[in-house]
């Protein structure tokens, strides 16, 4: 009987270390595919914005060509130049002959542009303030707050100075709330565009990201 | 049966079981030693570990799961791919290696795609 209850015990610990199914994730780089090859082309050209809406105080359309002009110019190998292309209407996007036309220096070339509408908005609410860790015979306050949010919608195009084509269009929205009320559109702008960069880049140069796979160990 | 019979079975299956079990952990001694190698990220000791692990056991499907994963990381990934093939024919239902395999084959789509 004791023999017996050995065996079972063998073939149980062998058997249940053969059930164990133990793992660990491996995190690893794996690159994304760019939604556009930018490597044929020799030179970006950086030309204006449409702006839907005018901002005080500052020409939205120059900062954000240079803002772009610097941000291209590290990241790629590709000449980065700005170029004046004034632009009337919305739809000119779609005009091939209109890119097409367009004197530019080296062929093989694609124009950076788009159309931006940046806009503020004050809104108010009743906050309540957080309870004190001890009970308070006090009802919790609330007050008005007020906080000022910037919104930046930015639609980028790549076109092909050679065929007048879009090669490239994405639209991109960023919003950000400011607790400071005298918070000035063009310190946000930046905040708003940095985030925005971010996101351009990395759909449209394709970005390396980390996966996680299994490594088992049974 | 005799008592005689019955004695030697009682003793030879543990004993079965205990050489089998020796030659496994020493297979499994390798597997975790490339798992742990793997986590201090030393990935080239991990695969000469898993590689070795299945020159001793050709069909531990964990250790051509594992071997994928490390050639992937180095971005060998017709090795990987070759690894991940043997490791489903060799275990089908493992969800742990199908769910690494189609987020390979995800992957890998998007860099072909890159290189043309």
């Amino acid at each position: 009987m004791k023999k017996n209850r050995f065996i079972l015990l063998v073939i149980i610990l062998v058997l249940s270390s053969c059930a164990s199914n133990e793992y660990w994730k491996a995190r690893i780089e794996v690159s994304q595919k760019p939604a556009v090859n930018l490597d044929k082309f020799k030179e970006i050209i950086i030309a204006d914005f449409f702006v839907k809406e005018e901002t005080k105080n500052f020409n939205i359309n120059n900062e954000l060509k240079d803002f772009f002009a610097t941000e291209l110019g590290q990241k790629l190998e590709n000449k980065i130049s700005s170029k004046k292309v004034p632009l009337e209407k919305e739809d000119i996007f779609k005009d091939e002959d209109f890119w097409k036309n367009l004197s530019v220096d080296e062929k093989e070339s694609v124009l950076f542009t788009g159309s931006i509408q940046y806009s503020q908005e004050t809104r108010k609410a009743l906050i309540k303030k957080l309870k004190k860790e001890q009970e308070s015979p006090f009802p919790s306050e609330s007050k008005f707050a007020q906080r000022k949010f910037y919104t930046l919608h930015l639609e980028v195009y790549l076109i092909d100075t050679q065929t007048g084509k879009i090669v490239y269009k994405r639209n991109f929205k960023e919003t950000k709330s400011y607790k400071n009320p005298n918070q000035t559109a063009y310190f946000a702008f930046f905040d708003l565009v940095k985030n925005l960069k971010d996101k351009l880049f990395a759909h449209m140069l394709g970005t390396k990201r980390t996966q996680e796979r299994y490594i088992i160990s049974n | 049966m005799t008592k005689k019979t019955i004695f030697s079975i009682i003793l030879i299956v543990p004993l079965m079981f205990v050489i089998s079990g020796c030659v496994s952990s020493l297979t499994q001694n390798q597997l975790s030693f490339g798992i742990q190698a793997a986590k201090k990220d030393l990935w080239d000791e991990a695969i000469f570990r898993w590689e070795k692990c299945l020159k001793s056991n050709p069909n531990s499907a964990s250790a051509h799961n594992n071997l994928a994963v490390a050639y992937e990381k180095k971005g060998l990934l017709d090795k990987a791919k070759k690894e991940y093939d043997e490791a489903l024919k060799i275990s089908p239902g493992n969800k742990h290696i199908k769910s690494n395999y189609e987020n390979f084959k995800k992957s890998r789509e998007n860099t072909d795609d890159e290189k043309k």
